[in-house]
């Protein structure tokens, strides 16, 4: 299992250094030269040359390559070209808002998902079963936009039982008060394609000879459905959820922006805004950092929930 | 009317509280250092510039603020003295050790070089660089050897006692009030920012100032609280207004103290829909009304019935602005002197119908310029009667004499058989697909083809700043309200920096040098009239539109007027006693 690990971490090298590549040589090519924007109004070719050169953007490209996995290895990005806030505190202050939406987000559309997939896989083909499916259909084609616009207006503004926006100092009241809404948006948006997928899961695992085998023992539907199938299906499912949890670290761009939450997913948007490649870089780095170990952390979940899965 | 300046009249009421919504995030709080609207504005609720405007009068016009009275003009206008109120405090600092902290003549002669210096590459530069007799040889000693010296006498700025500065000038200006009003030049402490600031020299966090707030919360880029600064001086509300509809609003603010609010909540939601439905739920205060939301709210220039039932209020002003299409002068299609390219430029400018971009671009919350200086800037003229009109049937009969003929096509060539392509530039985003398709369908019905050619903001300003876009619309926004800063615009020396057409038209320069000598007055603005008759018969630009700015305002704000320059109006406001906006 370690030999595993290590194997698996020192392949992640090469798969960073492109990453590393791929995100500097397209901000260099797409970003624009942030010196113009950063100038102002009225400004004349040695005030930007002076900018230029204060930001290191008037280096050789392979000078701000170096520079760049320099910064990676140390883990300080600097600060931001915009507000010169040290990235360090950008990520440090901005996730936890992007955490207290986004974890009990996961955590609930999985369970969610995962109970009304068991629900409905048992009763396949039943008028229940179509139902769940033509609403999951419908809800999946539905644009997260128009998800936030009516809830915003219906339930916040007309009904009044949350806030429009809004972001307060305490844990309890930012999670009960202010994520309530953004929460709701995320399962109406999320539980449709999971539950579907998750279906297929359940239902690819209820035909095997070992379901039929369980019910012939005399266990009961409940034991076999939520012991045997699940965590049959549950590779699948592992590998879906884990496969999100990189997204928790870049929030949810259009929830934190229309209810005011201050979420790294905002400032990302921000970041790109106002060209600033010192955010841009680092958000993407620790994100592609992330994706990777989670893809580790999925395979060695593989192997505690199914033993038969060998690790190579 | 000036706003008299009163020893500690009251105390502001910690419980009035105002709430105001951005739609878009701040960037610091540095004067020197940041230029976006939104930084613009707390730093004028924070801070203090010696001149400020006032608050009722239009069109703008200067008042003191931390100076003892206007300027005293001398050396035929290249010397400034300007005196300090005495006794005004900064507020309270650790940076100060416990200790009273006097703003002082100093602190304004540091927090104006600190404009130049090449550590802090402040986008304002401009506003005093080539100005101030000795600054410009301090900034070029500092960048070769990398440190400003802000010890050294600049004569040009001068502390000359503790409560007097004194400003020399290179040339004649008499646009320096406007400048010394401009929220860039307010006053920093010098120990606030050696001890806050970055390695950069820029202090764009911990805000100390003289002004009735200072920075009690911040959650960048999501939520900032004011606090009143308990140090300030404050100053008894009379002011007057020449508006017949400005008083019942005079009425019920006439002689209170101010500041009666007592803290200022601002919240950052960049959404129009989550915006406008804050303002209807009743969680913000103050909302200034963007172009696509106009509809839902407003019936043209008032409000629905049921804002209106509500008791909201709408302050409406033309934001001091101008949009318009530039055609680069040094381009071989587009640009040049000559007759014939006189006549493509004023074709192309004949075929845009500019109420075609109000009404469906621009919500109907725009109105048409016709005068190169917007309305509320010193310099506009009303009663102008020029101006390039829509005329696609003008445009056509312009171009068939002067020889770009249509081809088997549809298509028009140049006068040499060359086929004629224009290209205009913009940005990715939708205002700018509105207006190439609006261009498109222009030049369309004049037989003139046109390309579009989209790129990144950065990438538009580099390469219209070297002259290598052909045409683009662009926008001005007034850094202070005096025609100078529109006429400049067009001024041959400034291309590569403002002048964006890089227009070089010997008439207009010589005109503008002689208006640069002169105070705002009939004599100068008969020079911006035969200036503006230039532009019309060159047409380096099609002028297009000045938006409106619509501010919504809960009932229970009161003395809220939106003034076109000020942003930060806190503390001219009050709160109603009932509290709810019932």
């Amino acid at each position: 299992m370690t030999a595993y690990i290590i194997r698996r971490l020192w392949q992640m090298l090469p798969t960073m250094l492109g990453v590393v590549l791929l995100v500097f040589f397209l901000f260099n090519w797409v970003g624009g030269d942030p010196a113009y924007v950063l100038a102002g109004k009225i400004s004349n070719q040695e005030q930007i040359d002076n900018i230029r050169r204060q930001l290191g953007v008037d280096q050789p490209y392979w000078v701000q390559l170096w520079i760049f996995v320099k910064q990676i290895v140390t883990g300080d990005f600097g600060a931001s070209w915009s507000t010169n806030e040290r990235i360090s505190s950008i990520i440090f202050t901005r996730l936890p808002p992007s955490l207290t939406v986004l974890i009990p987000l996961t955590v609930l559309d999985a369970l969610i998902a995962i109970g009304l997939a068991l629900a409905v896989a048992y009763v396949r083909g039943s008028l229940t079963d179509r139902a769940v499916m033509i609403v999951c259909t419908v809800g999946l084609s539905i644009s997260i936009l128009v998800y936030i616009i009516v809830f915003q207006y219906v339930f916040a503004y007309k009904l009044g039982w949350f806030p429009v926006q809004g972001w307060g100092d305490s844990f309890w009241e930012n999670l009960f008060r202010y994520a309530s809404l953004p929460i709701l948006i995320g399962l109406a948006v999320g539980i449709a394609p999971s539950l579907r997928l998750y279906r297929t899961f359940v239902l690819d695992e209820i035909n095997q000879d070992y379901v039929r085998t369980a019910r012939a023992k005399g266990l009961s539907e409940n034991r076999t459905m939520w012991v045997h199938v699940l965590r049959n299906a549950s590779i699948p499912i592992i590998t879906n959820i884990m496969a999100s949890l990189p997204g928790l670290l870049i929030g949810a761009f259009l929830i934190e922006r229309f209810f005011s939450i201050p979420g790294i997913g905002r400032e990302v948007i921000l970041a790109v805004e106002r060209s600033d490649f010192p955010v841009i870089k680092a958000i993407t780095v620790y994100v592609a950092a992330a994706t990777m170990v989670f893809n580790l952390l999925a395979d060695l979940m593989y192997k505690a929930v199914d033993p038969r899965v060998q690790l190579k | 009317m000036l706003a008299v300046a009163t020893p500690a009249i009251a105390a502001p009421d910690m419980n009035k509280v105002v709430r105001e919504v951005f739609p878009a995030a701040e960037t610091g709080f540095d004067p020197a250092a940041v230029h976006d609207l939104y930084s613009g504005t707390l730093i004028q609720g924070i801070f203090e510039t010696l001149y400020t405007y006032d608050y009722l009068a239009r069109p703008s016009k200067v008042v003191p603020l931390a100076a003892d009275g206007m300027p005293q003009i001398t050396d035929n206008g290249r010397t400034w003295t300007v005196k300090l109120k005495k006794g005004i405090r900064f507020a309270d600092d650790p940076v100060f050790g416990g200790k009273p902290r006097e703003l002082t003549a100093d602190d304004y002669v540091y927090s104006i070089k600190r404009l130049i210096d090449p550590r802090i590459r402040s986008p304002w530069a401009f506003l005093v660089e080539g100005k101030f007799v000795g600054l410009d040889e301090v900034a070029e000693q500092a960048r070769k050897s990398g440190r400003f010296d802000y010890d050294r006498k600049v004569p040009g700025i001068e502390a000359v006692d503790r409560h007097t500065i004194r400003f020399r000038l290179k040339e004649t200006d008499y646009n320096l009030p406007y400048i010394l009003a401009h929220e860039p030049t307010s006053a920093v402490a010098r120990e606030v920012i050696e001890k806050y600031g970055e390695s950069d020299g820029r202090a764009l966090a911990n805000p100390v100032g003289t002004g009735p707030y200072r920075l009690a919360k911040w959650v960048r880029s999501s939520k900032i609280l004011l606090e009143a600064n308990p140090h300030y001086r404050g100053f008894t509300w009379n002011f007057a207004s020449s508006d017949p509809a400005d008083a019942a609003l005079v009425r019920e603010m006439k002689g209170k103290a101010m500041p009666q609010v007592g803290r200022v909540e601002i919240s950052i939601i960049e959404e129009d829909q989550a915006r406008l439905l804050a303002f209807q739920g009743d969680e913000v205060d103050l909302m200034n009304m963007e172009g696509p939301l106009a509809p839902k709210v407003l019936d043209g220039g008032t409000l629905k019935p049921e804002m209106k039932a509500k008791g909201v209020k709408l302050s409406r002003i033309v934001d001091p602005e101008l949009s318009y299409t530039y055609w680069n002068m040094t381009d071989p299609v587009v640009g040049g002197l000559a007759k014939e390219k006189v006549a493509l430029r004023r074709a192309m400018a004949m075929s845009y119908n500019v109420a075609d971009e109000i009404r469906v671009i621009r919500n109907g919350q725009a109105i048409e310029a016709r005068y190169p200086i917007p309305p509320g800037v010193v310099g506009h003229d009303p009663g102008w009667k020029g101006g390039i009109a829509y005329d696609p049937a003008g445009a056509n009969a312009l171009l068939d004499r002067f020889g770009y003929k249509r081809g088997a096509d549809g298509w028009r060539t140049l006068p040499d058989g060359k086929p004629l392509v224009v290209r205009l530039s913009s940005r990715p985003d939708t205002l700018g697909r509105q207006q190439d398709e609006l261009w498109k369908k222009s030049l369309d019905a004049i037989g003139v083809r046109m390309d579009v050619h989209k790129d990144k903001f950065p990438e538009l300003i580099k390469a219209e700043k070297q002259c290598k876009l052909q045409m683009r619309v662009a926008s001005w926004i007034a850094d202070y309200p005096d025609g100078d800063n529109f006429m400049q615009l067009l001024y041959g020396p400034n291309t590569n920096q403002s002048n964006n057409a890089c227009a070089r038209i010997p008439e207009f320069d010589k005109l503008y040098a002689r208006t640069q000598k002169m105070p705002p007055g009939p004599e100068r603005d008969k020079l911006y009239q035969e200036m503006t008759r230039v532009i019309e018969a060159y047409a380096p630009w099609r002028l297009m539109i000045s938006r409106y700015r619509n501010m919504l305002v809960q009932p229970r704000v009161l003395g809220y007027k939106r003034h076109p320059i000020l942003h930060a109006h806190w503390q001219y406001l009050d709160v109603a006693p009932q509290g709810p906006n019932k």
